[in-house]
């Protein structure tokens, strides 16, 4: 970053001496536009000393997936999208038949159960009331009074959302794969947190009367950002950065000024 | 506790001692083949093997001192910490001996009956102060019967064949109850002051403590269908036609008169001939569905119900509406607003009161369509329709296809099941464990047949 050319330095309009067209001896002012001395490389050193990076919603260590980072001015965009509220999506791969202490399936071992009774009908019966439930709970935390026509309106739309601080909410669920004892559902959600999602994988177990684990927590989108935007391990160089960021400064912008007017 | 801890410190210091001695191996962490082994060598434990039946369930909730909800212990608290209960604002589960295939609830009271060929088919529970709940002797006073009865007792039905007749379906009014039989008829009890029981008004009859189960068999074929207004009676029977008595002060018998009817008699007017393939009421008015998707009603028209064909307040012949709202596959009258379901899926609301799509919309005589989303549709499940809807006094039902709940209207003493006392303007789910099948909607409390997941 400090390679690249910097900022031009600044002109300034400074009345030089010069010796008069006249005979020797005699100095007129002359007005000349100068580089400031201020801002010449050598005196102000390195442009960029450090850089402020601002992390988004948090990714814990056994997840994966899409995590968003602000640079410099960023980091304020960063508040605007936590306070906009969107939803984001995991893939979530589960395992039945076990049950640890921690919900994944690298913890203490619990219990076993058996899982042959399980089918993906059962699941999606269970998934639906999930999102029945949620459901209910994102009218309840949206803090909106339910006897106004507003509120029918915004719920006909499906737009009544929590915009301040809930507990973890789910507005969608639905299985992607299911080949017991495997099986992968897709989350969207507000507010949560991956062991939050891992717990509800162990919880689908015991309501199935059997038991499961997690085993893969994967975010595949966070608000605008998609796994199409995110940058891979290989491509962690200034250039792929630079040109990330200008890809989505569009989408950030529109979603703002969507959400938060 | 002090001394374990005392212990504990005890020991360790020992097994330090011992360790710097040299004597005692401290305890690796388990290595992975260690874990792997483990795992493998703990036991499977099994909760459901792999027929594993779905269960069926009745959950009730609203006003429970009437004694419709079946539950003693809301009224009469039968331990010390327990208290009087007097209204169930969310799904409470009511145990029953045997799997409930149909349940009415009527003004303070609830009937439930199963498809048994036990010799107790009919429960009953909640007011009987007009026998509507047959006799329940009382222990007390062998000589006369309880005027509530708080827990589900059975109804002793006169039988010809009590091994073999099924109980199909049970509807109730304000004051009277209707059973169906498949192959011995309807049988009627209750307040018969104007003949809604299908049998000659007595003067002066005392209902209370009152034996009298009366039964009906002359219709021109089998009956199908019965249906109790508030005080009246309709019975639909396979070939299509409509029977009614009862109360016809606003037309709702629809014979065309509006005095008092005591023996069931046929409907004309604008569904003679035509196939109806469902009847419904609950109030004094009166809706039927053909096998074509018409609708047609009769009955009090004050809140509009059937305003989109007539001025007038009261109409006592079948009228058909004509609504362009598609084909109609089931009907639900409430008191003042009208429900239906049409064959894609959509409920259209109309009459007077909180029809469900807001509070701005109070009254209208042509049917509005309650939006899908407001059902769970949604892009991710494009599936998902309503079924079935059901009616009550002031509240309205919708059961999906996937087995939810949707409650709008007036939430009379937790009549609605939400959890909360205020009126609901536009559907709102009804959290219950289970898959719910059924439900019967009465003017303040509902009985729901659920069925568990897994």
């Amino acid at each position: 970053l400090n390679a690249a050319p910097g900022r031009a330095p600044r002109q300034r309009v400074r009345f030089l001496q010069a010796p008069a067209p006249g005979g020797g001896g005699a100095v007129e002012l002359v007005a000349a536009r100068v580089p400031v001395l201020a801002d010449h490389p050598l005196v102000r050193g390195p442009q960029f000393r450090k850089l402020k990076i601002g992390a988004g919603h948090r990714l814990d260590v056994k997840a994966s997936g899409v995590f968003v980072l602000g640079i410099g001015h960023g980091n304020k965009l960063l508040t605007h999208l936590y306070n906009c509220h969107l939803t984001k999506v995991y893939t979530v791969g589960g395992l039945f038949g076990k049950a640890t202490d921690d919900f994944s399936d690298t913890g203490n071992l619990v219990e076993k159960t058996t899982f042959d009774h399980i089918t993906r009908e059962k699941l999606e019966r269970i998934l639906a009331v999930i999102q029945g439930t949620n459901q209910k709970a994102l009218l309840m935390y949206s803090n909106i009074d339910m006897k106004t026509q507003e509120a029918y309106e915004l719920a006909v739309k499906g737009l009544i959302r929590p915009m301040g601080k809930s507990p973890p909410i789910i507005t969608a669920v639905r299985c992607l794969q299911f080949a017991l004892p495997e099986f992968q559902l897709e989350i969207h959600c507000l507010h949560e947190t991956q062991q939050y999602l891992r717990k509800m994988v162990h919880e689908i177990g015991l309501e199935l009367k059997s038991s499961a684990v997690c085993t893969q927590v994967r975010r595949i989108r966070d608000g605008v950002f998609t796994v199409d935007d995110a940058l891979p391990r290989t491509q962690w160089n200034l250039q792929s950065i630079q040109e990330a960021i200008r890809n989505c400064q569009l989408k950030v912008e529109t979603e703002l000024e969507r959400t938060l007017g | 506790s002090q001394d374990g801890g005392g212990l504990r410190a005890v020991m360790a210091g020992v097994a330090r001692r011992l360790l710097r001695r040299g004597l005692a191996v401290a305890a690796r962490p388990p290595s992975t083949r260690q874990l792997q082994e483990a795992e493998e060598a703990a036991p499977v434990f099994q909760y459901a093997g792999k027929a594993a039946r779905r269960k069926d369930r009745v959950f009730v909730w609203g006003f429970s001192y009437s004694g419709a909800l079946g539950v003693p212990s809301f009224v009469r608290p039968d331990a010390g910490w327990k208290k009087p209960r007097r209204i169930q604002p969310t799904p409470y589960r009511l145990e029953t001996e045997e799997k409930i295939s149909s349940a009415a609830c009527g003004y303070g009271f609830t009937l439930l009956a199963s498809n048994t060929r036990d010799i107790t088919k009919v429960w009953g529970m909640g007011l009987n102060k007009d026998s509507q709940l047959g006799f329940q002797r009382s222990r007390r006073d062998q000589t006369k019967g309880y005027e509530y009865v708080l827990e589900p007792s059975p109804i002793p039905l006169p039988l010809e064949k009590p091994q073999q007749t099924r109980v199909l379906q049970v509807s109730c009014g304000r004051a009277h109850s209707l059973v169906l039989t498949d192959s011995e008829g309807v049988f009627t009890m209750g307040n018969n002051a104007y003949g809604q029981c299908g049998r000659k008004v007595v003067e002066d009859e005392i209902y209370s403590g009152s034996h009298l189960i009366h039964q009906l068999k002359e219709f021109d074929s089998r009956v199908v269908q019965v249906v109790c207004g508030q005080d009246h009676s309709l019975f639909r029977t396979k070939k299509g036609t409509v029977y009614a008595c009862g109360w016809g002060a606003d037309g709702q018998t629809g014979l065309g008169h509006y005095n008092i009817t005591s023996v069931p008699t046929k409907l004309h007017g604008d569904i003679a001939g035509v196939n109806i393939i469902q009847v419904s009421s609950y109030g004094d008015c009166c809706l039927a569905v053909s096998d074509e998707g018409d609708v047609f009603g009769w009955g009090n028209s004050e809140y509009l119900q059937l305003a989109s064909v007539t001025e007038t307040t009261q109409v006592n012949v079948p009228r058909h509406l004509p609504f362009k709202i598609g084909k109609v596959k089931e009907a639900a009258c409430g008191g003042t607003g009208n429900v239906v379901l049409t064959e894609e899926g959509n409920v259209f609301v109309w009459g007077y009161g909180i029809l469900g799509k807001g509070p701005n919309l109070i009254e209208t005589a042509v049917p509005e369509m309650i939006p899908p989303s407001l059902f769970g549709w949604s892009d991710f499940s494009p599936d998902t329709r309503v079924a079935h809807v059901r009616c009550g006094l002031s509240q309205f039902a919708a059961l999906t296809n996937r087995g939810e709940l949707f409650v709008w209207g007036k939430n009379l003493r937790g009549c609605l099941g939400t959890g909360r006392m205020e009126d609901q303007y536009f559907p709102w789910r009804v959290t219950v464990p289970g898959e719910v099948v059924d439900v019967a909607c009465g003017v303040d409390h509902t009985v729901s047949m659920v069925r568990s997941f897994t």
